[in-house]
């Protein structure tokens, strides 16, 4: 991934949420920190345009994503923190197809990038099932499926393990672990960001330490002590 | 109408749906066309049988919604009262085979399905210039998806109520529903930007 913060800062209104940044990202695995409210999800839903830009400009992959949002969002696939609200569609594999609608492909084809989508993330016997009769962890994946299946290079997860049971937090560890894909994770799972090659951590609206997981998990300790 | 989507696997779950939607469609000009209580009834008779061989979740399901059944039963009685029982009679053969029907239509139909048609069928109208195919589709299935949404949302609120020994208002009913489902609403719209369903139609930036 190429990410490229120019002096980006986000507003809600008057008021600044996040002040200006400056950085790349580069590496496969990156994890960030902070406090509620911190300023957290309104930067990484820069990176895929939902929040855009007050002032300076957020690059995805050399795509600017004020000015090209949905190519952005189509390189760029984002998990909720609450990933029940992004499934549209009850049934589970219906839900999954839908992000294939818009490139009109027969329906063997679609089925069969359904079942490929959710076999990667080992939930193949969550086709059939209804969304609101999974687990949190069954949620999670498939809701990491339905954003798989469109084949976007990175793929952001906002607080993954929150509100899982020990089972279901080891299911979708192993499974952000094992992706491909290159990875962004917001978390206040600390062990979860333990092996990642770069963190950040964000407070009151400012990014105020980017480093190693190991240093910026002990600034995230020491700050919120 | 039923939208919780059971799984089924019967012969009308294997129909497609745009016949499904074509005998719906057929069967609302037919018993809005008749007059007859006999006819009526004759279709009504075999509207349940269907429902009794095939899908009996779905006459469960209609029996269910009472306030749809409520709603024809005060509006056949009114109009018994008002003109004559024989209109009366009418009017409720032919709400109550119609709703059955539409039950069982949406009963052994999922959402995706209702989406895959109606897409099918506006792709004339998108090749006129009137409007986007996927558009029409996603926006239907949206409607019939928010459905069983707002009726968990209305129980979570009637139950909150009660946990706090509050009288329920129509105040204080409706505003935490709406401002619930508008959410809900905009968590959707979220999704469907994030996940690119419409990518050609992204938020304007």
């Amino acid at each position: 991934m190429d990410i490229f913060f120019d002096k980006a800062e986000a507003r809600f209104g008057e008021r600044v949420v996040l002040e200006p940044v400056s950085l790349r990202l580069t590496q496969r695995r990156i994890g960030i920190v902070g406090l509620n409210g911190s300023g957290k999800t309104t930067f990484s839903r820069m990176i895929n345009g939902l929040v855009q830009p007050a002032a300076g400009r957020v690059l995805t992959n050399g795509c600017d994503t004020a000015k090209d949002g949905a190519r952005v969002r189509a390189m760029v696939g984002y998990i909720f923190q609450n990933p029940a609200n992004q499934i549209v569609l009850p049934l589970i594999r219906d839900d999954i197809a839908l992000g294939l609608q818009s490139r009109r492909l027969g329906k063997a084809e679609r089925d069969t990038a359904v079942m490929a989508a959710l076999d990667r993330v080992g939930a193949a016997h969550l086709a059939d099932r209804r969304a609101h009769e999974l687990s949190g962890g069954e949620v999670q994946l498939a809701a990491l499926a339905s954003v798989l299946v469109t084949a976007p290079g990175i793929v952001i997860m906002d607080e993954p393990t929150n509100q899982l049971d020990l089972r279901n937090r080891n299911l979708v560890a192993r499974t952000i672990g094992a992706l491909a894909e290159d990875v962004i994770v917001i978390s206040h799972d600390l062990p979860l960001l333990a092996d990642f090659e770069r963190v950040l951590l964000f407070h009151e609206g400012r990014l105020v330490h980017d480093g190693a997981a190991d240093e910026t998990l002990a600034r995230y300790r020491a700050l919120a002590t | 109408m039923n939208f919780s989507q059971p799984a089924g696997s019967g012969p009308l779950h294997r129909l497609p749906p745009a016949a499904k939607l074509a005998v719906l469609f057929a069967l609302s000009v037919l018993v809005f066309a008749l007059s007859s209580a006999f006819a009526l009834g004759v279709i009504a008779a075999l509207v349940l049988g269907t429902t009794l061989l095939f899908c009996r979740p779905a006459l469960r399901q209609w029996l269910a919604s009472w306030p749809l059944l409520l709603t024809i039963a005060l509006v056949a009685g009114w109009t018994a009262f008002a003109k004559d029982p024989e209109t009366g009679l009418v009017l409720l053969l032919r709400l109550s085979a119609l709703s059955l029907f539409a039950t069982t239509v949406t009963t052994t139909t999922t959402i995706g399905q209702f989406i895959e048609t109606i897409t099918a069928l506006a792709r004339p109208l998108e090749r006129i210039g009137i409007g986007n195919a996927a558009d029409i589709g996603l926006a239907i299935g949206l409607v019939i998806r928010f459905v069983p949404e707002v009726q968990t949302r209305y129980r979570a609120v009637i139950e909150a109520h009660r946990a706090r020994g509050l009288k329920i208002r129509p105040a204080t009913l409706l505003v935490p529903m709406i401002i619930g489902t508008l959410q809900g609403a905009d968590d959707i719209a979220n999704a469907i930007d994030a996940r690119c369903i419409r990518p050609e139609h992204a938020k304007p930036n």
